[in-house]
């Protein structure tokens, strides 16, 4: 499969920068997924999470307030105020998720956009 | 002949700060590693964000006519309004650090006045505003507190108040003066354009080619949110750049200070024991002398 390289940064410097095949972010019109040789876009990202596939086929989630993703065949840069990553196997989960908690709350979003970001942190969190 | 007591009691002052001197040159690399770590860090957000707005600009620009529909891009022929806005320290002691922002600054408003602009001024920083209330010269806006310790928030809202006024037209273009950091020895001034973003600068760079879309896409909500996180953005970078350059000149001033007091503790120290000789060579010439009139 394909791969693409994926960045994100944030004011506290670069989160995650890697080859991944799959990525799926929370844009301010619905969830969009991309794949390697996605045509160009820019977008506005809401208060939720990115789901990546890697490389070797984990799953790893990055809970975001919000930001602005620019796609384009090659590469997937997203610019996010705030990230928290919530890797599988991660032995203080339960820390992570409360700071993601902490983090979406602090998203200037609509009520209900951030319950729903909630609503997935929890499962997420439920999952490991 | 200098005082024996005189000359020791100049030498411990000197001593003394030398003391003070080297602590705050200790001090000033201590914090100069912190600032130096987080400007580091936010450079990197600072380009992708730059580069992605300059994409942005550039599809705008290849659409020809609608590039006159944004403000932000937009190049008035003859600025009548410029907003200047200069950072400058709170505190002293860094060598010709502020003085050179202001210098800067000064010969802005010369060229600018010349052409017959109105100029706003608006100063961060304790030391451009006390400079320029002595030459009575009035200052729109004026932040103390925020170069020491910049902070996200204050930042944008010192910002946005400013680039409010450049959207609703109060204002033609805001330019921006900072000290900046470039090595540890070395600072520059820098003389920014924040707005309108300068779409000549990007020409040139390569684009990709095929069609970009836009999400949500009645572009001025994408576009305005960008342009706001870039303006507020530049503005934090442009803190954070300064203050690592003002402890950069700090440590470089408090470091030439420290070895001035060493000669100086040196070429005193060496005056001390020439009059510490002098008055020993008296008194023995007083004893000699006493004795041979005995014989």
């Amino acid at each position: 499969m394909e791969l693409m390289k994926l960045e994100i940064v944030t004011p506290e410097g670069v989160t995650y920068d890697a080859d991944i095949k799959q990525v799926t972010l929370p844009g301010a019109e619905g969830e969009f997924g991309v794949l390697a040789g996605h045509a160009t876009l820019v977008s506005l990202l809401k208060a939720g999470v990115i789901t990546i596939e890697t490389k070797d086929s984990k799953k790893l989630d990055v809970a975001i307030n919000s930001g602005y993703v620019k796609v384009d065949e090659s590469k997937v840069s997203c610019i996010v105020d705030g990230a928290v990553a919530l890797t599988a196997g991660d032995n203080d989960i339960a820390k992570k998720i409360e700071e993601a908690r902490n983090l979406l709350k602090s998203a200037q979003a609509s009520d209900t956009a951030i319950a729903a970001a909630m609503g997935k942190v929890e499962h997420i969190g439920k999952s490991y | 002949m200098a005082n024996l007591k005189d000359i020791k009691r100049k030498i411990s002052s000197v001593k003394n700060t030398e003391k003070t001197t080297r602590a705050m040159k200790l001090v000033s690399s201590a914090k100069l590693r912190r600032t130096e770590e987080l400007a580091k860090r936010s450079r990197v957000y600072a380009e992708k964000l730059t580069s992605m707005i300059d994409e942005i600009a550039l599809k705008i620009q290849s659409l020809g006519d609608s590039a006159n529909s944004s403000v932000y891009f937009k190049n008035k022929e003859n600025p009548k309004n410029i907003d200047i806005i200069f950072i400058t320290a709170d505190k002293g002691l860094c060598g010709g650090f502020n003085s050179q922002t202001l210098k800067r600054v000064n010969q802005l408003i010369d060229s600018l006045k010349a052409d017959d602009v109105k100029i706003r001024l608006s100063a961060v920083g304790r030391k451009g505003i006390d400079y320029y209330k002595f030459n009575n010269i009035e200052l729109s806006r004026k932040v103390i507190g925020l170069s020491a310790a910049p902070n996200y928030e204050d930042a944008a809202s010192f910002i946005s108040e400013i680039s409010d006024e450049y959207a609703s037209g109060k204002s033609d273009q805001i330019i921006m003066v900072h000290n900046g950091y470039v090595s540890m020895i070395a600072q520059k001034v820098k003389e920014d354009q924040v707005l309108p973003i300068d779409i000549n600068r990007i020409e040139g760079k390569a684009k990709s080619d095929s069609e970009l879309e836009i999400e949500p896409d009645d572009d001025n909500t994408l576009l305005d949110a960008l342009v706001k996180r870039y303006v507020e953005y530049s503005m934090y970078y442009a803190l954070l750049d300064s203050l690592a350059a003002e402890h950069a000149a700090r440590m470089q001033a408090m470091d030439a200070a420290t070895n001035n007091a060493k000669d100086m503790v040196k070429a005193l120290s060496v005056k001390y024991n020439k009059a510490r000789q002098e008055a020993i060579t008296t008194e023995l010439i007083e004893i000699i002398s006493g004795m041979e009139s005995m014989k």
